[in-house]
């Protein structure tokens, strides 16, 4: 039997959460493209809901909420955002503090999580550099052992929350080689505090997501303690991937939550706007185009919580790693372009408004474009889904 | 200090459409918890977190009201009494408060009855009170805030058509609440809502409450309902434009016309 319905205690989640966004977020959505930042309010009222890294155990102030729960959350974020600034400040600090919390160093959690789960510090990833994105083995910051410690050096670039962390206090999820000759086996993951000194951040000026920030930082000299490495040495490759993957179906949740959101504003419009003495909505050719948005959208969705339940699963030990890869692949690659093409058509049926700064739906589009890239650029998704179904021995990239 | 709050579950009011005749489309109306009794509940824990103790929340409704009371346990409150029987079935506001003394009296005793001043479906206003007339305990309506407790008794800020009074009353007392304007309702947390599934909650059929059954339900209840109607159409009022004085004017003749003024 197939049970498509969420527990009650899920339903109340979402129903809590969503009327929290429609009193805090909503009204100040908008603003976030002018003051570049997320209203501290807004985060404080996010820290006392529990919605900050609520994946993270309670024991450092999370909610031990499973793959599915954190969708759900991602969810109502991203309808009540169409910046999708606060849907990037919860899914990244929701699936790294994931990871955090599975391979970090007691020590480690007790000093930092509770810090991220109150809203103080920002918890981020840090592994794209200007020379390596999707080929992680690309890496070329380095991270060596020196006594007792670890320096680090190199440089990070795209990453988001730079000026979070470096302002607020928080760090990176950080990914080096620290024994280069061993590929993606030499890899190690840890956590990098951007206000260590050595650290001196830079910003991008993105197209979207205004609220929060893009950036790089470069490493110089770096020292972190051994309690900061995440998991073991050389097996950060490994780890970072499940960091990627919790977040990929967060971000399959939340197109598919922004493209049904403007596919809303567009029923309505095409319902009041009148054309050749009748609504737009009574054309064919835009019924056709709302139906086949609404059902592909609807496909998304139901996908991106189908490879987050996987995931779910595999934690309870009922799948496998590889299971979840390609579920979790399948839901991101076709992620961000059929939430642009709803949002793009949506803006098309509201004429030469729809090409104004005052249309919020070019906001969403912005936002949702970003995800082409984010956490995984859809090319690398297809490579991930044949993988699994031609088997490692065809694959271009290892 | 113990309290306990009487909640209700109603539909969901705020975009409510009507059909040609003017009935209510009940289809796709979601259930939510009578906003009069959250801002009740809001205050009674505000009340506990000053003196201490429990709150414990009541409905008496089907089980599917169930959703209702969970949000109020996922708020903060410590325990749920959930009255649901057939027997209550056609339950005017008269029974409905008659069986709910009953069950207020089995599980108490309480210091302070917190109610809503009305729920958002019935609009009546009279639970509250008439569960304290039951009770034979003192109670004020229109509550917005409970200023203080001592010696014994509650004082209560109540809202006037022009004002308000500071009223005082002996424990036990009930106070029915209305939120002040701009009340900012709490949304339940997280772990709040993790942890109401754990908290105390108890089923009540007619048979766990004593009293006289005969004024359960149908039987109970002398109101009929004879006829449910949209309040007729009013029509457009007539607009006076022109010269400010000379508008004065006209309305002030229009209404001496109508006999609503000399």
């Amino acid at each position: 039997m197939v049970d498509f319905t969420f527990t009650e205690e899920q339903e109340m989640i979402r129903e809590s959460v969503r009327d929290f966004a429609r009193k805090k977020i909503e009204p100040i959505a908008l603003k976030m493209e002018e003051t570049h930042k997320i209203p501290d309010d807004v985060i404080e009222g996010m820290a006392e809901m529990g919605l900050i890294a609520p994946t993270v155990s309670s024991k450092y102030g999370g909610q031990d909420f499973d793959p599915v729960t954190a969708g759900i959350i991602a969810e109502e974020l991203s309808r009540a955002d169409p910046t999708g600034s606060i849907p990037v400040f919860y899914l990244v600090q929701a699936s790294w503090g994931h990871v955090f919390n599975k391979y970090g160093t007691e020590e480690a959690k007790k000093e930092i999580l509770p810090n991220v789960t109150k809203g103080k510090w920002f918890l981020g990833i840090a592994t794209t550099e200007s020379d390596a994105g999707s080929d992680v083995l690309g890496t070329k910051t380095t991270i060596q052992k020196v006594g007792d410690k670890y320096v680090v050096n190199g440089e990070k670039m795209y990453i988001s929350g730079v000026r979070e962390a470096y302002t607020r206090g928080g760090g990176h999820v950080t990914i080096a080689k620290q024994f280069p000759e061993k590929g993606a086996k030499g890899m190690t993951l840890f956590y990098l505090p951007l206000q260590s000194k050595g650290i001196i951040p830079q910003y991008v000026d993105d197209l979207g997501r205004e609220g929060i920030s893009t950036g790089g930082f470069t490493i110089d000299n770096v020292e972190i303690p051994s309690h900061y490495i995440i998991g073991q040495e050389g097996k950060g490759f490994y780890i970072v991937h499940e960091g990627y993957e919790y977040a990929r179906g967060l971000i399959a949740v939340i197109c598919a939550a922004a493209g049904l959101k403007s596919l809303e504003r567009g029923e309505n419009y095409l319902k009041q706007r009148k054309a050749f003495g009748m609504p737009l909505a009574k054309f064919e050719g835009l019924q056709f185009k709302l139906a086949e948005h609404y059902t592909k959208l609807s496909y998304l969705r139901w996908g991106a919580y189908n490879a987050l339940w996987t995931y779910h699963q595999e934690i309870l030990g009922k799948a496998s790693r590889f299971e979840v890869s390609k579920a979790i692949a399948m839901s991101k690659m076709f992620a961000q372009e059929w939430a642009c093409e709803a949002i793009d058509d949506v803006m098309q049926w509201q004429g030469a408004f729809g090409y104004t700064r005052e249309c919020v739906d070019q906001v969403a589009w912005r936002a949702v474009r970003s995800f082409g890239w984010a956490e995984g650029a859809k090319e690398i998704m297809k490579v991930i889904v044949s993988r699994e179904l031609l088997g490692k021995d065809y694959t271009a990239y290892k | 200090m113990k309290i306990l709050v009487l909640v209700k579950q109603v539909p969901d009011t705020t975009d409510v459409k009507f059909n040609e005749n003017g009935v209510m489309i009940r289809e796709g109306l979601q259930s939510i918890l009578n906003m009069f009794d959250q801002f009740a509940l809001e205050e009674a824990l505000r009340i506990r977190e000053m003196y201490g103790g429990e709150v414990s929340v009541m409905t008496l409704a089907p089980e599917q009201a169930k959703t209702a009371m969970q949000k109020c346990l996922a708020l903060g409150a410590d325990k749920a009494y959930h009255i649901s029987d057939r027997a209550f079935g056609g339950s005017d506001t008269l029974a409905t408060s008659y069986a709910l003394s009953l069950a207020v009296q089995k599980t108490g005793p309480y210091d302070i009855i917190f109610a809503g001043n009305q729920a958002t479906d019935g609009d009546t206003g009279h639970i509250g009170p008439q569960v304290a007339e039951w009770m034979k305990i003192p109670h004020t309506s229109y509550v917005e805030r409970v200023e203080k407790i001592e010696n014994g008794t509650i004082t209560v800020k109540s809202l006037l058509e022009d004002g308000y009074r500071m009223i005082e009353m002996k424990l036990p007392a009930l106070v029915a609440c209305i939120p002040p304007p701009n009340f900012e309702y709490s949304n339940p947390s997280m772990s709040g809502i993790i942890k109401a599934k754990n908290k105390p909650y108890i089923w009540m059929k007619a048979d766990d409450i004593d009293g006289d059954k005969s004024k359960f339900g149908l039987n109970g209840s002398p109101t009929r309902v004879v006829k449910m109607y949209p309040p007729p159409k009013r029509e457009r009022g007539q607009i006076f434009t022109g010269d400010y004085s000379e508008s004065v004017r006209k309305i002030i003749e229009h209404l001496k016309e109508k006999k609503v003024i000399e």
